[in-house]
């Protein structure tokens, strides 16, 4: 088969941070060709490079054999490279046909021949059977027609290399299922594919050749019909397991939270639970494994008291929640290390002494006359000493948290989230976008909380920090609990199956 | 890092005024005024005599409520655009329970400014339920119930209060004026309304709760997480932003207005909102702020009286300062900026070596 692209030797660097290093890839006129790789393995970066959103610090990209610089999104419209991102760009105001031919460059004049136009799509449509109405707005279709306008807006522009970013993630069955019958077609008609995405059935259903990317590089490309799940998954995980630093825990104390087949939307697969039951003991981590987007976030903000699920029983030490609250929760003495530190953990405009105290300004200790007079020195003292103990790096207390560094953020809401002895603390990805030694330091104080007795559920998508800290591992897919393993001595495979859904 | 912020909130506003003075000046000069003889008439018009502080200041007393309106609902993240509304609604039922009660004296005063209060407490809550249980935005809505209350005014003194031929209603008692301080124009509204700046300042940053709606004002979703109840500080600022209105609205009347009649209020509202942006949302700031655009417009008819410069040009300066305030506080807010201001100490810290 002839080849469509090729990149050679292509990095793309960060700073002293290679996102992509020495990527070699061959992309073949008629193939669907699998990108396969963990969160931040650099697949992103890598499509970006191609579709001309940065440009690569070393190496070369060949078209049909010739030496290209994509220096643009047009420029690779140009050269018949299209996207279909995991975000649909669409407007959604405008009808379909609107958003196909809208910014094509081969209109020239003020008027559109609106009729030859329409006809020019639906003979594109018909080819390759992607079924739109051209006049419904995009608000009045479904996900998976919005999808299909994607790829016609894409084809319409000349595209012969298409790429589709974890296409099935909003889909139901039955549009995944057209989906791959529009892939089919497509690569039929000598278009190329690459293709992302997480789900391990997907990629072994449709995938002619599959490249694995680990830590910005190529681990390998195989052959579809030489390979199975078992090693596909191993790959991407892929590495020799470093015994954990920390002592697992196996008997956990009584339970602080119990969830008994909770359901929150549980027809979405990528923002629901389904029929979750879940023990978190006194003393233990139980670390939830899983990619981005399983249900983790919802699983955690159920647990704090954020969302309410639709049914089942949630048990906190032994009785049953009644309504749930944040605040409820915390008095509970439940800690939330919130997924989005900025977003939801801190009052960024606000000092690193005030963020501190954030929850406490109603107790005796910070505040006299029932909260009517803030207890000023008390606050400042009890921030110096905090500031101490966690190893806040800031100007001084008075600084705003948005002018932290992240790992100094977290620390802030550590000291905040711990001080005061929680029963349970629910860690969403605590250290992501943390260095090497803040990561050390956030790990070291959840297994310090858990040794004095903190039950503590992490949710994290870095598979590694689940390895290293949990005593037990659930794995999360599609809303629903895969399986749980034991934190020592843990079954790789097994699990890195388990989270790609099989 | 701190300190140059902290010192760039009160430079922008100072920066902000010189200018705008600097370019009324060359207007003035254009107009064939000299400008600094019509800035001198323009300062003894608005302090130049005892007399003359006092009008300043009971000018001012309208603006400081409905400045501290808008400063307090800002604070919880409400973007209350109806200071107006409520400081009109607070006017009706005053001049209601002042016509038409029968009582007379401090009894009635109390129970005027009691009944005002309350009256722009309700006005603002109508918005705040629609926007906490209806998802609506406040801003359109409070914009919106600023024009009923305006035509429900217009009502009231063209046909149910109406007093005699002129549309208006008729004078509150003199037993229910507000007592004026030292015989000047200036009377106690302006003391409550300094009590009332004093006590927001105490509340925002003395107490628990006051920390709390300032928290909720800076980041919603954190202080959801943080189990505080959002909805109920959403709640609370609209009601107290509308009730210092409405009480605004009442002392105006039984301060200085004493009647409604057409034109009552009128822009106070949205005046309120650029002072309390100007001030920072410094609640003290915010009166400060209210005070110095109240000598703009005494000052001005001195002036125009003194130099033949219209009053006009004073509307010119009091534009110009809330818009070289805005540019300001954004242009500070610019990473180039903060670059600038970067080098600048780097470069002062090396000569200092």
């Amino acid at each position: 088969m002839d080849e469509f692209l090729r990149m050679e030797h292509v990095s793309k660097r960060f700073g002293d941070f290679y996102a992509n290093r020495d990527i070699n890839l061959s992309i073949r006129k008629g193939e669907v060709h699998t990108l396969l790789g963990e969160n931040g393995a650099g697949k992103s970066t890598l499509m970006n490079v191609l579709i001309g959103l940065y440009q690569p610090t070393e190496g070369t990209i060949y078209l049909n054999g010739q030496a290209v610089r994509i220096d643009s999104p047009a420029q690779a419209v140009r050269l018949g490279i299209g996207m279909v991102h995991q975000h649909f760009m669409l407007v959604e105001a405008m009808t379909v046909f609107e958003n196909i031919i809208l910014g094509d460059r081969n209109t020239k004049g003020i008027f559109i021949n609106k009729e030859a136009r329409k006809k020019e799509i639906l003979e594109l449509a018909e080819r390759y059977g992607l079924d739109v109405e051209l006049d419904k707005s995009i608000t009045e279709i479904a996900v998976g027609a919005q999808q299909r306008v994607e790829i016609l807006k894409a084809l319409y522009r000349g595209a012969e290399l298409l790429i589709l970013d974890e296409p099935s993630a909003a889909l139901t069955d039955i549009e995944v299922e057209g989906l791959f019958k529009i892939m089919r077609k497509l690569t039929e008609e000598g278009k190329s594919i690459i293709f992302i995405s997480h789900k391990m059935r997907e990629v072994l259903r449709i995938s002619d050749r599959i490249t694995i990317l680990r830590a910005g590089e190529v681990v390998t490309t195989l052959e579809r019909s030489q390979t199975d799940g078992q090693e596909l998954a191993n790959l991407m995980i892929g590495r020799e397991l470093a015994p954990s630093h920390y002592g697992k825990v196996e008997d956990p104390g009584s339970p602080v939270i119990q969830l008994r087949s909770v359901d929150y939307h549980k027809d979405s697969k990528h923002a629901g639970l389904n029929g979750v039951s879940l023990t978190v003991g006194r003393g233990e981590i139980v670390g939830i494994a899983g990619v981005d987007g399983n249900g983790q976030s919802q699983l955690a903000q159920v647990v704090t008291g954020v969302l309410t699920p639709d049914a089942g029983e949630v048990d906190m030490k032994g009785s049953k929640v009644a309504q749930f609250t944040p605040h409820g929760f915390i008095l509970e003495s439940v800690s939330h290390i919130p997924e989005d530190r900025n977003k939801m953990g801190l009052i960024g405009n606000m000092s690193v002494k005030d963020n501190i105290v954030l929850k406490s300004t109603d107790s005796p200790e910070f505040s006299s006359a029932r909260g009517y007079h803030l207890k000023k020195k008390a606050i400042r003292d009890y921030a110096l000493k905090m500031q101490e103990k966690y190893d806040i790096r800031c100007t001084s207390i008075e600084q705003e948290t948005r002018n932290l560094s992240g790992g100094n953020q977290q620390k802030v809401i550590l000291a905040r989230e711990l001080e005061g002895h929680p029963d349970l603390l629910v860690a969403v990805h605590p250290t992501r976008g943390l260095d090497i030694g803040a990561t050390r330091f956030v790990h070291d104080t959840m297994i310090e909380a858990r040794d004095k007795g903190c039950g503590v559920l992490l949710i994290s998508a870095d598979f590694d920090e689940i390895l290293e800290v949990s005593d037990r591992i659930v794995v999360m897919f599609e809303g629903q609990i895969m399986g749980v393993f034991s934190g020592k001595n843990p079954p790789i495979e097994e699990i890195s199956l388990a989270m790609a859904g099989k | 890092m701190k300190n140059n912020s902290k010192l760039a909130n009160f430079l922008v506003p100072v920066i902000s005024i010189l200018l705008a003075f600097v370019i009324g000046c060359v207007i003035m000069a254009v107009l064939g005024a000299n400008p600094f003889v019509a800035l001198q008439s323009l300062w003894i018009g608005a302090f130049g005599s005892l007399r003359n502080v006092g009008t300043t200041l009971a000018r001012s007393t309208p603006l400081i409520f409905t400045s501290l309106c808008a400063c307090f609902a800002y604070r919880c993240g409400v973007f209350n655009l109806g200071g107006e509304g409520q400081f009109l609604m607070g006017s009706i039922v005053c001049c209601y329970i002042a016509t038409k009660s029968g009582i007379e004296g401090l009894p009635a005063i109390l129970l005027c400014l009691l009944g005002g209060t309350a009256a722009g407490g309700a006005w603002a809550l109508v918005a705040g339920l629609l926007k906490v249980y209806r998802n609506q935005n406040e801003m359109i809505i409070t914009i919106m119930l600023n024009y009923v209350a305006t035509l429900l005014m217009g009502v009231v003194y063209t046909n149910w209060l109406r007093d005699g031929s002129v549309p208006q209603t008729a004078s509150v008692p003199d037993a229910d004026k507000l007592s004026r301080l030292f015989g000047l124009r200036i009377t106690s509204a302006f003391v409550i309304a300094i009590a009332v700046g004093l006590l927001i300042y105490y509340f925002l940053f003395y107490t628990s709760k006051g920390f709390q709606l300032r928290a909720v004002g800076l980041n919603m979703t954190a202080a959801e997480f943080n189990g505080f109840a959002v909805k109920r500080y959403i709640l609370l600022s609209f009601i107290v932003s509308g009730a210092i209105a409405g009480l605004g609205g009442s002392a105006e009347l039984l301060g200085t207005q004493f009647r409604l009649i057409n034109g009552f209020g009128a822009g106070y509202g949205f005046d309120g909102v650029a002072m309390a942006l100007i001030g920072q949302l410094h609640p003290l700031a915010t009166i400060l702020v209210a005070i110095f655009f109240a000598a703009l417009r005494v000052g001005s008819t001195t002036m125009q009286a003194a130099t033949g410069v219209p009053t006009s040009v004073s509307d010119i300066i009091q534009a110009l300062v809330i818009v070289f305030t805005v540019a300001g506080l954004a242009m500070v807010k610019l990473p180039q900026f903060k670059a600038f201001l970067g080098r600048m100490a780097d470069k002062t810290q090396k000569e200092a070596v």
